[in-house]
């Protein structure tokens, strides 16, 4: 009797009949304007800045997944793991930092400041150190992976010289636009005597993409957060958002199959004063595929 | 199905060609602006225009406009848009 009465629901919802006149109930105008209701929902929901704070929002980038999967990357390649360095990570900080408030996008500042004073700036005396940089990625996975893919970031990843690594991953405006930034920096620290003789000498930094200019003006700022290693967000929202997304989508294109297959399967494609199921299907698989591309950001 | 959807292509094959052509320069654009939210958010707009557009000018030349085809178009467009406008500009 249940079993019927789910059945019976789900064909409804699904299955065009003579109860949904004709049209699978999840694509009729009503639906949609749920549908419309529940996007605009979130949109006002996750735009609310203190829930965003709360919620850890843009910091599903965490310093310990990017930390283990570039040693499992390491590990892969036989290369010893690095260690974690508490100033190479403050340096990082201090880079992102610099970043937001003087707007650039860049291995070097507009006045000339290099990655490496950043490093000195923390008391790190190096023999060898780099630095990778990424811009509004949603996932660690997708950083460490778009590094690998890219030549001169995966030589710094996998420089055997490097025994050090720190991290950070600060949110802010960038350039009048709310960013994710990733400052990756490696290091192997100096002997003191080696120190004075050596610092500016091994120097890398991936160039693989020319810098992007951006605006001098200096916009007004919003804090930066930085999303510390012990730090973990109370709901990973933009996986969340993500999945959400891709699953209505999946939903969407399932429904739309579902309804011109039993459509033209009882010859009333013709009759209905529908949209072209079709049109959505490919509109939708293009929104897709372009969901995927911006889970992607940029590295430099 | 298949040759429905056959039939359909052949009947409007410009149609679904400019379509195709619109999706695809959306995907180059946004792999152009990746990174970039703003530029990102503005290609999005103008692709899900596009498409609104397109429903509206598909079922004109053909005769078959409604009120109800062209507020189904304009709420598939806004749903998506919205719903990618909160990962691509929180």
């Amino acid at each position: 009797m249940n079993f019927s009465r789910i059945k019976n629901f789900f064909h409804h919802l699904f299955i065009p009949k003579e109860d949904n006149h004709f049209r699978s109930r999840l694509l009729h105008l009503d639906f949609l304007t749920y549908y419309l209701l529940l996007a605009l929902f979130f949109t006002f929901l996750f735009k609310s800045t203190p829930l965003s704070n709360i919620l850890g929002y843009a910091t599903d980038i965490t310093i310990q997944k990017l930390y283990e999967l570039t040693n499992k990357e390491r590990q892969n390649y036989n290369l010893p793991p690095l260690n974690y360095s508490e100033k190479l990570s403050k340096a990082a900080y201090q880079k992102a930092l610099d970043m937001f408030n003087k707007n650039y996008w860049a291995h070097f500042g507009p006045n000339g400041e290099t990655p490496w004073q950043f490093i000195l700036n923390v008391g790190y005396e190096y023999e060898y150190a780099g630095e990778n940089l990424a811009k509004n990625f949603l996932f660690s996975e997708n950083v460490v992976s778009a590094w690998m893919n890219s030549k001169t970031h995966r030589e710094n990843i996998l420089k055997k010289e490097y025994t050090d690594i720190g991290f950070a991953v600060v949110n802010g405006t960038l350039n009048g636009e709310p960013t994710t930034l990733v400052v990756q920096m490696f290091g192997k620290p100096a002997s003191i005597n080696l120190a004075k003789n050596l610092v500016e000498k091994h120097q890398v930094f991936a160039t693989e993409k020319k810098e992007i200019p951006l605006s001098k003006s200096s916009s007004s700022l919003a804090p930066a957060v930085l999303a510390n290693k012990e730090q973990k967000p109370v709901v990973n929202v933009n996986k969340f958002l993500f999945d959400f997304n891709l699953g209505f989508i999946a939903i969407l294109m399932l429904t739309l199959i579902v309804d011109f297959y039993f459509a033209s399967k009882m010859g009333i494609l013709k009759l209905r004063f529908t949209g072209k199921n079709l049109a959505h299907f490919i509109f939708l698989g293009f929104l897709a595929i372009g969901l995927f591309i911006i889970s992607r950001g940029v590295i430099l | 199905m298949i040759n429905h959807i056959k039939k359909e292509l052949k009947k409007h094959t410009f149609d679904y060609l400019l379509l195709l052509t619109a999706g695809i320069f959306f995907i180059l654009a946004l792999n152009l602006f990746r990174g970039e939210r703003l530029l990102e958010f503005i290609v999005l707009l103008a692709f899900v225009s596009f498409y609104i557009i397109w429903g509206v000018y598909h079922h004109i030349i053909h005769d078959h406009l409604h009120f109800k085809i062209v507020l189904e178009y304009v709420m598939i467009g806004f749903i998506l848009l919205f719903l990618l406008k909160i990962i691509i500009l929180p």
